[in-house]
């Protein structure tokens, strides 16, 4: 071998030592490194156990110390695991005894938890399940429980898991709440008032008489607003009352107005609207309560009908009674004129006694015509305010035996002096004209005698009018204070007369009667109210 | 004056005659059986009268009725008019003044009273100062 030779060879040499020194160093480096990442993995695990540990521990704490009862239940709902409150609240203890939840179910709700297990097996979850439990002391409670299934790794349920919650508090006072607001239902829905409770005008809420009243169903009621059922004519009204309660100016109103029915037809109905406001005074409800008034509305409808035709027919007979006395005065007056004439131009031919005739029938025209204004001031004592003063019966005697005419063999007699009555004049001489025009032309015995006498009691006046006339038949007593029933057949005799001072008499609370034997007399009673 | 005197009546008209004849003055009396004959007279071609005296209760036109078209016409109107009446009916008398009237005279019952108040009309008319048409 030659230099050269070795020289290479020996650089060759020195190349691969140098190459596995370099190795050697790597190798080191990296099973240090890796004695450093177990290390720092065994030091990991540790940490992890403890953290594991630590958690669970936690979590016993947390099932422990979980205020609302909890329960682990096998499949069967055998209670596993329960914490202090559950078994509290249960009375039971798993570890002494066994548990089983579904047993504890109240009869009523057994075919609603029948269901309520069929859907957390079927979904793997129940929540809100309410039901009525008996607990170990017989006590009933109402709970809800949440509940959850447990699954092994391989997905397969091997537990329930479940959270119970006493509601029993809470469902007595929804029950309670429940069976007020039935009451009240009842009676809001048995009210004779249609009863509506509107929010800004709509309608959320009405009773069945509301429904009942307008044709509307509740559904369709609760689209609508409460001015719907307005009538044209109504709607400015009701709308500016419904303003005014808006803008906080009314918290109450009725109002009597038309509804439009669903079919159109009209209700006449009376609402009273309330106006409920909130603690800032804000309107939060309006309460309308409709009552049904057509009944009365035809009532009174009628009732104004036929008030306008009496005053109608009254108006009538004022008018009538009024062209009459104006056709009774204008001959009277021309009698009268004539009569004037008669004894002004003829004095000097007429003798005495044609001068007393003349003044006779003067006297006879104005007692006619003082009638006639006291039968027309009659015929409209409806309207006219009766006059009533002090009138001495006394003197109302004399004037009327003065004007009528009383025969020869009549004598007219006052019994005793007569009171002075409060009454209208007019009226009371017209009551005693006709008694006693009656008694003095009914007489045929040959000395005729009426007598006018009176008692007092506490609160009339009873008058009694005499005489020994023919008398008058027991079928008649009655007959002849209605109008138009003559039964005297003198000439003249109209029928109204008696009819008359019924009228009058009636006017003064009082009552007219008579007793009368025939062929002996007949006396005619009347009260008058002092 | 000139009067024109509006009745149905024979004998109110022949009590107005004897009155008037009773007075001093002289007067013209025109009468008119009812409303009709007395819108006739006016229409006519004859002087307007100074005053009307007008009956309410007549045939075919009653007094009021007539009064209602007198003071309905632009001219008639000024012509004063005094109601002679025994219609003693508040009615007649409000709807009467309401209309416009120069007076509202009832009818006494006694021709002494009935000519004491017709002087008094006529006097106070002759009183007056009249439109004089």
């Amino acid at each position: 071998m030659d230099n050269k030779e070795i020289v290479l060879l020996k650089k060759a040499l020195d190349r691969q030592k140098r190459a596995r020194a370099q190795a050697e160093r790597i190798l080191e480096e990296k099973s240090k490194e890796l004695y450093d990442v177990s290390y720092h993995l065994r030091e990991s695990n540790a940490r992890l156990e403890n953290l594991l540990t630590e958690t669970k521990s936690e979590l016993d704490g947390v099932f422990m110390n979980i205020v609302d009862p909890y329960v682990v239940m096998d499949l069967q709902f055998n209670i596993i695991k329960m914490n202090p409150s559950a078994k509290d609240f249960l009375g039971y203890d798993c570890e002494k005894e066994t548990v089983n939840l579904s047993t504890l179910v109240h009869p009523d709700y057994y075919a609603y938890t029948a269901e309520s297990i069929q859907s957390l097996f079927e979904v793997g979850v129940l929540k809100n399940y309410q039901a009525m439990i008996v607990l170990k002391d017989r006590v009933e409670k109402y709970v809800q429980i949440n509940s959850s299934l447990v699954y092994d790794k391989n997905r397969k349920p091997i537990a329930a898991q479940g959270i119970i919650r006493d509601i029993t508090h809470e469902t007595e006072i929804k029950h309670l709440l429940a069976d007020q607001k039935k009451e009240l239902d009842i009676i809001v829905e048995n009210s004779p008032l249609g009863i509506v409770l509107t929010v800004d005008n709509k309608i959320v809420k009405s009773n069945g008489t509301f429904v009942k009243l307008v044709g509307y169903s509740k559904s369709e009621l609760r689209t609508m607003y409460i001015d719907h059922f307005s009538s044209p004519e109504d709607a400015e009204k009701s709308k500016e009352l419904i303003k005014q309660m808006d803008a906080g100016e009314l918290d109450q109103y009725s109002i009597v107005k038309k509804y439009i029915r669903k079919d159109g037809s009209i209700l006449w109905a009376k609402s009273f609207v309330n106006a409920f406001k909130n603690v800032q005074g804000k309107l939060e409800y309006q309460v309308a309560m409709i009552e049904d008034i057509s009944n009365e509305r035809e009532l009174e409808l009628e009732k104004e009908d036929l008030l306008a035709e009496l005053e109608e027919s009254n108006k009538g007979l004022q008018e009538y009674a009024h062209i009459v006395s104006h056709d009774l005065k204008s001959p009277l007056r021309s009698i009268s004129a004539l009569a004037t004439w008669l004894y002004e131009d003829y004095k000097d031919v007429l003798d005495e006694n044609g001068v007393t005739q003349l003044s006779l029938m003067q006297e006879k025209v104005e007692a006619m015509d003082k009638l006639i204004v006291g039968i027309l001031k009659y015929s409209t004592v409806s309207s006219d305010a009766v006059e009533n003063t002090m009138v001495d019966v006394n003197m109302v005697i004399k004037e009327i035996t003065d004007i009528i005419y009383i025969p020869d063999h009549v004598e007219v007699k006052i019994v005793k002096q007569l009171p002075v009555i409060f009454a209208d004049k007019t009226k009371v001489h017209q009551v005693f004209q006709n008694f006693m025009s009656n008694a003095v032309v009914h007489i045929e015995n040959k000395v005729g005698l009426v007598h006018i006498d009176y008692e007092e009691t506490n609160t009339h006046w009873q008058f009694s009018i005499e005489d020994n006339g023919v008398g008058i038949p027991k079928e008649y007593h009655e007959k002849i204070f209605k109008i138009f029933q003559s039964i005297g057949n003198k000439a003249g005799s109209t029928g109204i007369g008696l009819s008359i001072v019924k009228k009058i008499i009636d006017l003064y609370e009082g009552e007219v009667w008579l007793e009368s034997t025939p062929g002996e007399g007949t006396t005619f009673y009347f009260t008058i109210k002092k | 004056m000139n009067i024109l005197f509006v009745e149905d009546d024979n004998i109110e008209t022949m009590k107005l005659q004897r009155t008037v004849s009773k007075l001093q003055t002289k007067h013209n009396i025109t009468e008119a059986k009812n409303g009709e004959e007395a819108l006739d007279f006016l229409k006519s071609d004859s002087d307007l009268p100074d005053i009307i005296l007008l009956d309410l209760n007549m045939p075919r036109m009653s007094g009021i009725e007539f009064l209602k078209i007198l003071k309905a016409d632009e001219v008639m109107k000024y012509l004063p008019t005094i109601i002679l009446t025994t219609s003693e009916n508040r009615a007649d008398l409000l709807e009467c003044y309401k209309v416009g009237i120069a007076g509202y005279i009832l009818k006494p019952l006694k021709y002494e009273d009935y000519e004491m108040k017709i002087r008094a009309v006529f006097e106070y008319w002759e009183a007056n100062e009249l439109v004089k048409a």
